[in-house]
């Protein structure tokens, strides 16, 4: 299954949270969101936030360019 | 010769600051609105939290430098390809330079129940009407639960959230109703702050108040029948009162082409020259625009200032510079300063602070004209994030 992309690369804290809420918002159970950011923040707060919303964080890797984190939606 | 056209959208902070920095022997400068009254909108917090009655707008027309018109119409089609908009009242405007400066518009339909819940309590963000409305739920208030938070994710003034959960505090506990009530903030951030430096000033402020928060708690519906909201994200929060800031979203006006606006509505312009996607000769500033920055009075300004100087041919750019008065309440308040370079300062609370958040509110209407700049440059000197996070996030 392809992933939505969320392009937050640029925004500071609390950008890409806001970005993903937006995108939380209008997913649906099994769909995969890919978020992309450069503020260092996004790994803590991304993981808080799965914790909170039952939401399964995949992978979370660092390219040179930004941070990717991949996350499965099972909750919704 | 034949003066260039500047026509500038809007006649809030932004649209008044870039008219008042152009040169009007230059340019033949025209701001258009709807409405022909400007609001201090930052002072829409004090008349619903302590029932201020201070009066806070002016008409726009007194507010702009000679040489410089205002038209009161409805701008509704705007087209980018042709330099041509349409008012609903006064046909079409041509131009050789535009400024989109609109801010956002309130969208309390974009949640089920919220539009009631709007209707009936009112807010502090949205206007002089719905902020005297929540005032006379407050001082009608005889304890319970209110729920006090941001809807969306989407706001403006990010302080102005928490600054509403302290100054309701400061009026219960002053009213002798702290005890019978239970304040609970709740937002889609995972903390009381969204900013973490910011956050680790204000936390210990809001558990030493006894204000409840609710994380990661984004507005899902609200049903007012059993005085219930839902997140998301699968809790609800009953109240007494509710105190919600709705959505909002972007300009309503039609823009040629229509790839300049992201889903919601909010124009796509470059972070540091304010150039709407695509177009040289066209901008959008403050609130209405995509910049990865806060929504806030001082952006508007700071992108104004720079689209001044770029349209009359010289060199600026945005750093993307916050400074946010964040009032904390018991007569202190800090300021949220960062930019697009350096992180949110841990910049403590003071009186002084205070002072001269009351003292912005004074000079508000100099900032517009322009005749305050020398004391805004000397305090963004003084005040650089660099600076601010040297001296205060080291001392942790």
């Amino acid at each position: 299954m392809e992933a939505k992309i969320i392009d937050s690369r640029g925004a500071a804290c609390p950008g890409p949270i806001t970005d993903l809420a937006k995108a939380y918002r209008n997913s649906k159970v099994g769909d995969i969101l890919e978020l992309w950011a450069t503020d260092k923040g996004v790994r803590a707060d991304t993981q808080a936030w799965a914790t909170k919303t039952g939401n399964e964080i995949l992978e979370v890797k660092e390219d040179p360019d930004k941070i990717v984190v991949r996350i499965k939606i099972n909750k919704r | 010769m034949e003066m260039k056209k500047v026509l500038i959208i809007g006649g809030g902070g932004g649209g008044l600051i870039l008219a008042n920095h152009l040169d009007t022997n230059e340019y033949d400068v025209t701001v258009v609105d709807k409405s022909d009254l400007h609001f201090y909108q930052p002072w829409f917090l004090y008349i619903a939290f302590k029932g201020s009655k201070r009066k806070i707008s002016r008409p726009i027309g007194e507010l702009l430098k000679p040489g410089a018109n205002f038209v009161k119409d409805e701008i509704s089609t705007i087209n980018l390809n042709e330099r041509k908009a349409y008012g609903s009242r006064k046909g079409i405007y041509n131009y050789d330079y535009l400024a989109i400066a609109t801010g956002t518009v309130p969208d309390p339909d974009q949640i089920p129940g919220l539009r009631q819940v709007y209707d009936e309590y009112g807010d502090y963000h949205t206007s002089v009407w719905n902020s005297e409305k929540l005032w006379s739920h407050i001082s009608k208030f005889k304890g319970g639960t209110i729920a006090i938070g941001q809807s969306s994710p989407t706001c403006k003034c990010p302080p102005s959230l928490l600054e509403g959960a302290f100054l309701l505090e400061e009026h219960l506990r002053k009213v002798g109703l702290r005890d019978k009530t239970r304040i609970v903030f709740f937002t889609p951030f995972p903390r009381a702050y969204p900013a973490e430096p910011m956050n680790k000033i204000v936390e210990p402020m809001v558990h030493e108040r006894g204000i409840e928060v609710m994380p990661f708690f984004d507005v899902d519906t609200i049903d007012d029948q059993k005085k219930t909201i839902t997140s998301l994200e699968g809790e609800s929060l009953k109240y007494d009162l509710p105190i919600v800031v709705p959505p909002c979203r972007g300009t309503k006006m039609k823009i040629i082409p229509e790839t300049v606006q992201d889903e919601d509505r909010f124009i796509k312009a470059d972070k540091k020259l304010m150039k709407i996607e695509g177009f040289d000769d066209a901008f959008a500033i403050g609130d209405c625009n995509t910049l990865p920055t806060s929504k806030t009075g001082v952006t508007a300004h700071l992108e104004a200032m720079a689209v001044s100087e770029i349209i009359q041919g010289r060199y600026s750019e945005f750093n993307g510079r916050i400074n946010c008065p964040f009032d904390t309440a018991y007569g202190k308040a800090t300021f949220v300063i960062a930019d697009y370079n350096n992180p949110v300062a841990p910049y403590p609370p003071t009186k002084v602070k205070h002072m001269m958040k009351m003292t912005m509110a004074r000079i508000y209407w100099m900032t517009l004209m322009g005749t305050a700049d020398p004391i805004f440059e000397q305090f963004f000197k003084f005040t650089t994030p660099e600076k601010l996070n040297k001296k205060y996030a080291s001392a942790e």
